[in-house]
């Protein structure tokens, strides 16, 4: 902030055709200012770089075995754990006091990269072989990125990442165990319907948990 | 109104003295109740529940089993974790905006910083040490027979430093709302590499953190001979060395002290990289050896000498000596070769003894792969040795599955020894296979086929079953001798062999001279 624009004149308040363009023009900017201030940019970075990193991985792993579903499932942890990270507020507070759209900007910043990151990934597995397929791509993507959020709501936005990661501990030892429990939706079949319930439920309670409430800094 | 006027103050009661702990231990006092550990400690249990004492209570009490599960289940779900809650530490003084501020204070960052890692090293060594405790403590008291192997448990213990050196050096050198999630990513895609890395059977994947024994089956070690400890040692020369790099390398920007202690600190990582260095040299030297691993540069010799134990022999024909960790699996033994050994007890050549040993050879094989022999004749009078490693474990299996596998396995294994066939390596999927049989040898193929058909050890007999010849399966002629001789009663084909078991050895008996 600098005194550069003290003494000038306020601007004419703008006439009523322009009202409309105005509001919009304002809320393009405020969602400019929440992606930034949640690092979305950067987000974004390191979504590209895991599907990179999936497209690499995917052309040596073999076709299948424990590794052809390891690696992928260690990705999609790491971008639910970036994603999970993102609904971090640097603000706290003030922010919840004085932001009537905050709900509708975290809801959409969720969705928007929960959506970037299933198209990363979709891409990075482009014509190559995924174990599992793209349905199961979208179910373990989906618990993993809700579990980061119930995370944020529960632990703090900063810490987001932990629930994504100590579940991925869990699932990598169980992986060649054959569980049948579909709460543990990585080692079920892509078909799987109790997994995908489980998974689009746990989905559905993180976006609906940091939608209402956000992530709240407990720890700092 | 001044100071001056002011009337004065009565003097302090003096708080009860504490203890008085110099400088370092009062920082590290402060860091250990600051931590985020202590918060994470029940997410920790739970995963050392899930992912270490469950599946090693599946298993029977063998200290081997459980000290393998703590090394390789218990850090692949802690050492991410504890790479992000160190990153997550570490860069705790940017994400409170408060880096210049003790930038500037008398104490060396250096320090500051040592402090911060001890702190969070603390706890989670605490927690892993605890845990392991129960596992261990659990273990002694259902009697597993011998002594705990503490060589996993180090092993872990120094990765458990290691993953929160790495992490907590990522934090303060890249302090970012993002530092903690990749640091734990990163970790979760390195100890995958790794795995992958050991899977394509490069030699120095070997010092990979969570390789306990490369390929062994984990009850193959530890209780004949003593755990070989020469990965352990480069493994913990490798993770030593990795925490010294990433501790020294935050003492070596300006800001991080004076001179002489960023000399100190590049002294520091210079070792340390050159001690990570070495260790992954020495790995590529392993090599596999029947008691586990072996590092040439990093052996003893004291490693070689059997454990002392005394062996519990049952009554059969040929006794069956077991080593008293496999006490519960006489009976099944027994009921399995008992029929194999009445058979062959007394025959010039046969074995006085069968004693249990853990391995009797070993071959590498593809993909971090392992072939384990079968039983061997040696030793004058001979004696069989018979490895039951990587078969079943007592409390482990029904009796009627490890009974099946010695029968179809292990017996015409015996039978073929015993005829003369070249004892070779069991393939990994534990069908038997000798090959380069001779064409000379088609009598002795014939008898030991004979011979399990009629004791019943395969449902198809050896000659279509087990053993192959390498080139094509038994001809009519085989067959048809193979036959005859197990139609024979059991004295007449014992008498037959009494008197036909050197030359039929020897090569000189044809299928026509089978009864």
């Amino acid at each position: 902030m600098t005194t550069a624009g003290v003494g000038r004149r306020a601007r004419q308040a703008d006439p009523a055709p322009r009202q409309a363009t105005g509001s919009l023009l304002a809320g393009l900017r405020l969602a400019r200012l929440y992606a930034a201030s949640r690092r979305a940019a950067t987000c974004l970075l390191v979504l590209a770089a895991c599907a990179v990193a999936l497209r690499v991985a995917l052309h040596w792993l073999p076709r299948n075995g424990v590794f052809a579903r390891q690696i992928p499932l260690i990705i999609e942890a790491g971008i639910a754990a970036v994603i999970g990270v993102t609904a971090d507020s640097p603000f706290g507070e003030p922010e919840r006091a004085a932001g009537r759209w905050l709900p509708y900007l975290r809801l959409a910043a969720a969705l928007a990269l929960s959506g970037a990151a299933f198209g990363a990934l979709a891409a990075g597995s482009a014509s190559q072989h995924l174990d599992g397929g793209t349905l199961g791509l979208l179910r373990d993507l989906a618990g993993f990125v809700g579990l980061g959020f119930l995370t944020g709501a529960v632990l703090g936005g900063a810490l987001a990442w932990i629930g994504p990661i100590g579940y991925l501990a869990i699932t990598l030892p169980t992986l060649a165990g054959h569980w049948t429990t579909p709460w543990l939706w990585p080692d079920r079949p892509p078909h799987d319907r109790g997994a995908a319930i489980c998974a689009g439920l746990v989905f559905a309670a993180g976006l609906a948990v940091v939608t209402v409430r956000g992530a709240r800094a407990w720890f700092r | 109104m001044t100071a001056a006027t002011a009337p004065a103050a009565p003097a302090a009661q003096a708080r009860p003295s504490r203890l008085r702990l110099p400088g370092p231990a009062r920082l590290l006092r402060l860091e250990l109740r600051r931590s985020i550990m202590p918060w994470l400690l029940p997410l920790f249990a739970v995963l050392f529940w899930l992912v270490t004492f469950h599946p090693a209570m599946a298993n029977p009490p063998f200290w081997n089993v459980r000290s393998g599960i703590v090394q390789s289940h218990t850090l692949l779900a802690f050492a991410p974790l504890l790479a992000g809650a160190a990153a997550w530490a570490g860069s705790r003084e940017h994400r409170r905006g408060v880096a210049d501020l003790v930038g500037i204070t008398a104490l060396p960052r250096w320090a500051a910083h040592l402090a911060a890692w001890a702190a969070t090293t603390c706890w989670a060594e605490a927690v892993y040490l605890a845990g392991v405790a129960v596992l261990y403590g659990v273990t002694a008291h259902q009697g597993a027979w011998g002594g705990p192997l503490l060589w996993p448990a180090a092993v872990g213990a120094a990765f458990v430093a290691a993953s929160c050196a790495l992490g907590f050096t990522a934090g303060v050198l890249l302090p970012s709302r993002f530092t903690a999630p990749v640091a734990a990513f990163v970790m979760f895609l390195a100890l995958a590499g790794g795995a992958f890395a050991l899977q394509a059977n490069i030699a120095y994947a070997q010092i990979w953190p969570l390789n306990v024994q490369g390929a062994f089956p984990a009850d193959s070690y530890g209780v004949f001979y003593p755990y070989l400890p020469d990965l352990p040692i480069a493994q913990l020369m490798f993770l030593g060395g990795l925490a010294a790099a990433a501790l020294g390398g935050l003492g070596l920007p300006a800001p991080a002290g004076g001179r002489w202690l960023r000399i100190t600190a590049a002294a520091v990582t210079a070792a340390g990289l050159a001690a990570a260095s070495t260790a992954v040299a020495l790995a590529g030297t392993a090599r596999l050896e029947p008691h586990g691993i072996v590092i040439p540069a990093l052996h003893d010799a004291a490693s070689d000498r059997p454990t002392p134990y005394t062996q519990v022999c049952g009554h059969t024909a040929i006794p069956i000596c077991l080593h008293p960790a496999y006490r519960a699996l006489l009976p099944d033994v027994t009921a399995a070769l008992g029929a194999v050994l009445s058979q062959i007890a007394g025959l010039p050549g046969a074995p006085v003894r069968v004693t249990e040993v853990a391995v009797t050879t070993v071959k590498a094989e593809p993909g971090n792969g392992i072939a384990l022999g079968g039983p061997v004749i040696g030793g004058h009078p001979p004696v069989l040795y018979l490895p039951l490693a990587g078969m079943a474990l007592p409390g482990q299996g029904t009796a009627s599955s490890i009974a099946a596998n010695l029968r179809q396995q292990d017996g015409p294994w015996i039978l073929s020894l015993l005829v003369g066939l070249p004892g070779q390596l069991g393939a990994p999927t534990g069908v038997n296979v000798i090959p380069d049989v001779g064409p000379n040898q088609s009598a002795q193929l014939a008898v030991v086929d004979g011979l399990v058909r009629a004791l019943g050890l395969a449902r198809s007999g050896a000659l279509s079953a087990g053993i192959q010849r390498g080139m094509a399966p038994g001809s009519p002629q085989e067959l048809a001798a193979a036959q005859r001789f197990a139609a024979l009663p059991a004295a007449a084909r014992h008498a037959w062999l009494m008197t036909h078991l050197a030359a039929l050895r020897a090569g000189r008996i044809s299928l026509s001279e089978i009864p």
